[in-house]
């Protein structure tokens, strides 16, 4: 299992490597408006990343409904919860 | 009845009038039977039609969230209800192109079946709870300030405010008349004083010289810009002034660098609607094909945005072109961030904007041209060349509206620097009352002594 720190590290790899950025760091508030590229576009490429990275599938809904970086890991650790 | 016409306007005064005459009680009735005048005054059959949606949207509502609890059956309900309303929009679209006779196309019918359809949507997803009063659900179909054009309003903004009608506050009033003038200068002394010439060059392309045509498809974006934003600042002050809060659909777009942001600041009412109900479902389920995903749902729901403006390969095109340059937008975005480095931020921006306003321009051939042939035709033929005289630069426009409208829209443009800085209008009212009366007296007497009147229709009552 892991923390909310290892999966925020984890993170800010994927998304400075898809929005091709690597003076990024992402905090649990950060959110789309605070990241140059992040948008409605590139927002299911980094989903899809994640999804690799993590090993795990969201649904749509669960997607739509994550407001902010903290929302995205919270989602990660339900998923990965034994 | 027209936005710009008698008849609408003794219909907003005598409905403002009785709405705030009758008391809370029956102000949502007014509004309701002012609305239902509105729609049955152009023709009683686009009355019925869009209650019949309407009542439609209501009962396939109620029915969904029922059977929330058999995912099977709302699975049914919910995608045979939006097909249902698919049908009927592209029935009254495709009917006259289909069988080669003029079918009556419904006014309005683009903008309430797609607000049915984000109502039904978010109903399944249970964002939403399904209305059960049939006035309420009504008015937020039907209500005349946003009917014929938009914008396009979501359930958790309308729908909400509707449930909750207050009467319009003092500073609400006089903000949604002040930005009534603002959409009256933007049609009148801007779009109308150039459409009727643009007009004619789309209509004699085979007679124009390049440089006619150049300048027509130059202009039109600023013409259609005028106009429709000219509507939606009325429609949104005209609804301010019965307390209720519309959704904005411009954000200075012709300050957009990139064609993506360009669809983030241009009719945000149909593309955030694409965006949420068509761009991000679909991409979800493809995004495991990485960018090749990505691209095919932009192309697929550009391509859609095209098709809701009419029948036609044209308009196929026209979304196509907005797709493709997206989608390169995103494969070049590390190239431009580069260039951007080397040109300067300031050069790179002011260039950026340019190339965006150019292949805005460019798309909207395939918009106003009656078939594809004669827009490939149209591009063509953009040149510099003229047939006899430089003169035909002007496209005929007189001198006196090219004073007019440049004018005006270097007043616009300096307006909305300023309101992406702060609201100006907010900031007038902070100001003495004979500036602002006399401002007021100003604007309105410049309206009536340069505004072109006479043409009442919008360019998106066609949708």
């Amino acid at each position: 299992m892991k923390t909310t720190a290892e999966i925020l590290e984890a993170l800010n790899g994927i998304f400075r490597h898809v929005l091709k950025n690597e003076s990024l760091n992402l905090t649990e508030t950060t959110t789309a408006h605070d990241v140059d590229g992040w948008d409605s576009l590139t927002n299911m490429l980094l989903i899809s990343e994640v999804e690799k990275a993590f090993g795990v599938r969201f649904n749509f809904r669960e997607i739509v409904k994550m407001k902010n970086v903290g929302d995205l890991c919270a989602a990660i650790a339900n998923k990965m919860k034994p | 009845m027209s936005f710009i016409s008698t008849e609408f306007a003794c219909l907003f005064v005598l409905c403002f009038a009785v709405c705030y005459l009758v008391g809370q009680r029956f102000r949502k009735a007014v509004l309701l039977a002012s609305s239902c005048i509105f729609i049955g005054y152009f023709h009683v059959g686009f009355l019925l039609v869009a209650v019949a949606v309407a009542l439609f949207a209501y009962g396939a509502g109620i029915l969904i969230e029922k059977t929330a609890d058999r995912p099977g059956r709302q699975q049914v309900a919910f995608w045979g209800a939006c097909l249902c309303l698919v049908l009927c929009w592209t029935g009254f679209r495709y009917a006259g192109k289909l069988t080669g006779t003029s079918v009556l196309f419904p006014l309005g019918i683009s903008f309430y079946t797609f607000q049915a359809l984000a109502y039904l949507t978010e109903v399944y997803w249970g964002e939403e709870k399904a209305e059960r009063n049939v006035t309420d659900f009504l008015l937020y179909m039907l209500l005349f300030l946003k009917f014929l054009s938009g914008p396009i309003e979501r359930p958790g903004n309308l729908l909400a405010q509707v449930k909750e009608l207050r009467p319009a506050t003092y500073p609400m009033m006089t903000y949604g008349a002040k930005l009534i003038l603002v959409g009256l200068i933007k049609k009148l002394m801007i779009a109308d004083h150039l459409g009727p010439y643009i007009d004619h060059v789309f209509a004699s392309v085979h007679e124009a010289s390049g440089v006619q045509l150049l300048m027509a498809a130059l202009l039109y974006p600023v013409e259609l810009y005028a106009d429709f934003s000219g509507y939606t600042d009325m429609a949104v002050g005209g609804a301010l002034l019965f307390g209720l809060r519309l959704s904005p659909n411009f954000d200075r777009p012709f300050t957009s660098q990139t064609t993506a942001e360009f669809w983030r600041r241009w009719h945000i009412s149909l593309s955030s609607w694409v965006r949420d109900y068509l761009y991000l479902p679909l991409a979800s389920v493809v995004r495991g094909w990485g960018q090749w995903g990505i691209a095919g749902s932009l192309l697929v729901t550009f391509v859609a945005l095209g098709v809701w403006h009419g029948a036609g390969w044209t308009f196929v095109v026209y979304g196509l072109i907005q797709g493709i340059v997206i989608v390169w937008e995103q494969r070049t975005a590390k190239a431009r961030n580069t260039l951007r480095d080397r040109l300067g931020n300031r050069l790179f921006t002011l260039l950026s904007q340019v190339r965006t306003y150019l292949v805005f321009a460019l798309s909207l051939i395939f918009f106003k041209a009656q078939t594809l042939e004669e827009a490939f035709y149209y591009i063509g033929h953009l040149s510099f060349r003229v047939h006899s005289s430089w003169k035909e630069v002007s496209i005929g426009i007189p001198d006196r509206s090219c004073i007019v409208a440049g004018a005006t829209l270097l007043l616009l443009l300096v307006y909305e620097h300023f309101m992406a800085r702060g609201d100006v209008l907010q900031r007038l009212e902070r100001q003495p009352a004979a500036l602002r009366w006399a401002l007021y007296y100003l604007f309105v007497f410049v309206l009536f002594a340069y505004g072109k009147f006479g043409t009442e229709n919008f360019i998106y009552l066609q949708f």
